[in-house]
């Protein structure tokens, strides 16, 4: 007897639960648990009280695009040799205010012997009338005229060039120059191949980021026959002594921008340079 | 009754395994390499334009169509390998093959599709077994005198010497237009190939034509380094005493002595200095590897490190050969450092990972080397090559998920790695610019390893 209860029992237990009832019932429930959160989200959307992004206070802040933004315009440099003439406009101090009357304090007790007090009572009936009426005139003296400064800056835009600048054979456009007249014109490659050299080898990150844009650094160097530079040299300063340095430095890293061609006579080649930022 | 519903649970069981291998498949099938673009501004400058022109056959010699069409190929192939270069494609150029100067239209040149800048023609003959090469480079652009070079070759008529003077005049022209570096057409590399079924030196073109072996000593060559003159080749082989360094003369033919590489028996990686004086090599004679200096003859063996950890690996600095980089296990993985000549100023360059076989560029500026980052922190990937500037330490990673990528070496125009690329036990030698663009396959066959280029 109790050996069959045990394998009753063991059977019972080695049988298994059938669970496709519970496990149908379980889906059926995670079911409508979504079911209840995705109605309650759609009903609290329908009947929303607050109202984003609507017109009410609170609601969404309304962007206008524009298709330019007003900061101040970068002035590029005056690429002009001679200084200008236009005094760049410097506000004039305010003019001298005029000299206040003393503020007589009416309660002050006077101290006798010391102070007087002015009569406060009688002026100003006095003076609205007078004053309008009476001319500001009063006769110059005579002095040496001076003359007033006009307060505003007397510098121009541009710094007045004072290196003697020969006349530069321009042939090639671009940022070499050659002094020696047909160089550009015979030998528009080895230009190109100094431009080239130049604009590798400069790393513009050393230049101060406020330099104005458009600001140009000229100098000068000797290219040997073998076309090592030599002799660096700043012509002109651009203002920023970062650009100035960065561009000298350029040259200075170079090794050679290759041998001189064979059909130009001379030894060495004089090479006018700018950097522009 | 257990029996019936046990293989029914076993079934359902394996429903979930399966769906789970087929839901990873198809999230797998979507994956896929990564192609790779570079992008930027200001990459470089504007490259010439240069129109490569078939070259005028002259005389009615039967070897001059074969020899001008390799002569031509060749030409064309070194101009757009220099990487300075932006080619014409020769389906743009005009029809005309102008054989001198008189005969070429340079108007047609200039003008679209072709738009070249730069014009480079000529007149080939191949007369009683000699050939005679006229080649010139004109601007295009300027009308009043548009010759820069003009150049001439007389040699035996071969397909050899068609290669090797389409080679001279290509490195002319780029030595000209490429701001005095000179060009690598004629320079050679130094590989090792085991498809004789031992590990040999072998040397080919810089271009993977004219593969040959040069040793054939039936035993285990690695790491073949050329002399700066291009006479002799440093290499570490197994012999009967070990791990040696030995040296063959490409002048005499044959393996000559080098006594300062053979004590210890765990001596590798030879590397030259640029005045071919000193050689340093990686050797294990005092107990753990250390880096070794001798001058070229092999006497006058100096140790220049000596921390307990493997130092392997030298490369020296070209430029001013009084430093060396070399690869250190000193802090756990392998990592790239830099010391003087006299053993001073170690200082680290890579800050993780696993970073092997350095070498420094002609310009003394950059290294590259084999980098592992996954070994550290960084992003994940495989051996790649990558280029590193000394002074700040930025690098840039030049292959992407293409094999296991080793044994970097520049070109000495410093504008071309060379380096080996392996994957599944095959390994190849491969060659690109230093910017990771224009990855060509130099040889084939799988069994080609450790790329050294030539210094001229």
């Amino acid at each position: 007897m109790s050996t069959l209860y045990e394998g009753e029992h063991l059977e019972q237990e080695l049988a298994g639960e059938s669970f496709a009832a519970p496990a149908t019932g379980s889906v059926l429930l995670h079911i409508g648990l979504v079911a209840v959160v995705v109605a309650l989200g759609l009903l609290r959307g329908l009947f929303h009280p607050a109202t984003w992004g609507g017109p009410a206070a609170g609601g969404a802040i309304r962007a206008t695009i524009t298709t330019t933004i007003p900061l101040p315009n970068d002035q590029p440099p005056n690429q002009n040799v001679l200084a200008t003439e236009h005094p760049s406009p410097a506000p004039a101090p305010p003019t001298p205010a005029p000299p206040t009357k003393e503020a007589v304090d009416e309660t002050a007790i006077p101290v006798l012997g010391k102070q007087k007090l002015s009569a406060p009572k009688a002026a100003p009936k006095a003076a609205p009338i007078k004053e309008p009426v009476k001319p500001d005139v009063k006769p110059t003296p005579n002095k040496q005229p001076v003359q007033k400064p006009t307060n505003k800056a007397e510098y121009g835009e541009q710094a007045a060039n004072n290196i003697p600048r020969a006349v530069q054979g321009i042939t090639t456009p671009g940022p070499t120059s050659i002094t020696e007249g047909d160089f550009g014109s015979r030998f528009g490659w080895y230009v190109n191949q100094i431009n080239r050299k130049m604009a590798q080898t400069w790393n513009k990150f050393e230049v101060d980021p406020r330099t104005p844009k458009g600001a140009r650094v000229y100098m000068t160097f000797v290219v040997a026959r073998d076309g090592t530079p030599s002799s660096v040299q700043l012509d002109k300063s651009s203002g920023s002594p970062t650009l100035d340095r960065s561009c000298l430095r350029a040259a200075q890293r170079v090794d050679t921008f290759g041998p001189l061609p064979p059909g130009y006579g001379q030894s060495t080649l004089n090479v006018s340079y700018y950097c522009e930022y | 009754m257990n029996s019936s519903k046990n293989p029914v649970m076993h079934k359902k069981y394996l429903h979930f395994p399966i769906s789970f291998f087929a839901f990873i498949c198809l999230c797998a099938a979507s994956l896929s390499a990564q192609d790779w673009v570079h992008a930027g501004t200001n990459l470089g400058n504007a490259r010439i334009r240069i129109a490569s022109a078939d070259f005028k056959p002259v005389g009615d010699d039967p070897q001059t169509p074969a020899l001008k069409a390799t002569f031509d190929a060749t030409l064309y192939n070194d101009l757009s390998n220099a990487g300075i270069f932006d080619m014409v494609s020769k389906s743009l150029a005009p029809q005309e093959t102008p054989g001198s100067p008189q005969e070429i239209h340079l108007p047609q040149w200039s003008a679209a599709p072709a738009n070249a800048s730069m014009v480079a023609f000529g007149a080939l003959s191949a007369l009683g077994g000699k050939l005679v090469v006229y080649g010139w480079l004109d601007d295009a652009g300027n009308a009043a005198s548009p010759v820069v070079l003009t150049k001439q070759y007389n040699e035996a008529a071969s397909q050899e010497m068609a290669r090797t003077i389409a080679h001279r005049f290509a490195d002319e022209i780029i030595a000209r237009l490429g701001g005095g570096i000179n060009g690598i057409a004629e320079t050679k590399i130094y590989f090792v190939n085991s498809r004789s079924g031992s590990k040999e030196i072998w040397v080919m073109d810089y271009d993977g034509q004219n593969q040959h072996p040069i040793t054939h000593l039936g035993t285990i060559s690695l790491s073949p380094r050329v002399s700066p003159d291009n006479s002799r080749v440093a290499f570490a082989s197994l012999g009967k005493e070990g791990w040696s360094i030995r040296m063959f003369s490409l002048d005499l033919g044959r393996v000559v002595g080098f006594p300062g590489g053979t004590a210890g028996g765990n001596n590798f990686s030879p590397a030259w200095s640029a005045d071919g004086g000193k050689v340093a090599f990686s050797s294990a004679r005092s107990g753990a590897p250390e880096i070794w200096v001798t001058d070229a003859n092999g006497n006058g063996g100096r140790q220049l490190t000596s921390f307990r950890k493997a130092d392997v690996s030298p490369a020296w600095n070209p430029k001013t050969n009084a430093q060396l980089a070399f690869v250190s296990g000193r802090t756990g993985l392998p990592q790239i450092y830099t010391m003087e000549l006299d053993g001073s100023n170690v200082q680290r360059m890579t800050d993780g990972g696993y970073a092997i076989s350095p070498s420094w560029s002609p310009n003394g500026q950059f290294l590259t080397f084999s980098w592992n980052r996954k070994y550290g922190p960084g992003a994940p990937g495989g051996q790649d090559i990558y280029v590193m500037d000394i002074a700040s330490k930025r690098w840039m990673q030049l292959t992407h998920e293409s094999g296991s990528n080793d044994f970097p070496c520049w070109a000495p125009d410093g504008r071309h790695i060379v380096f080996e690329r392996s994957s599944g036990g095959h390994a190849e030698i491969w060659s690109m610019l230093a910017d990771g663009t224009e990855q060509h396959q130099l040889t084939k066959g799988g069994s080609s390893f450790m790329p050294n280029w030539s210094w001229k």
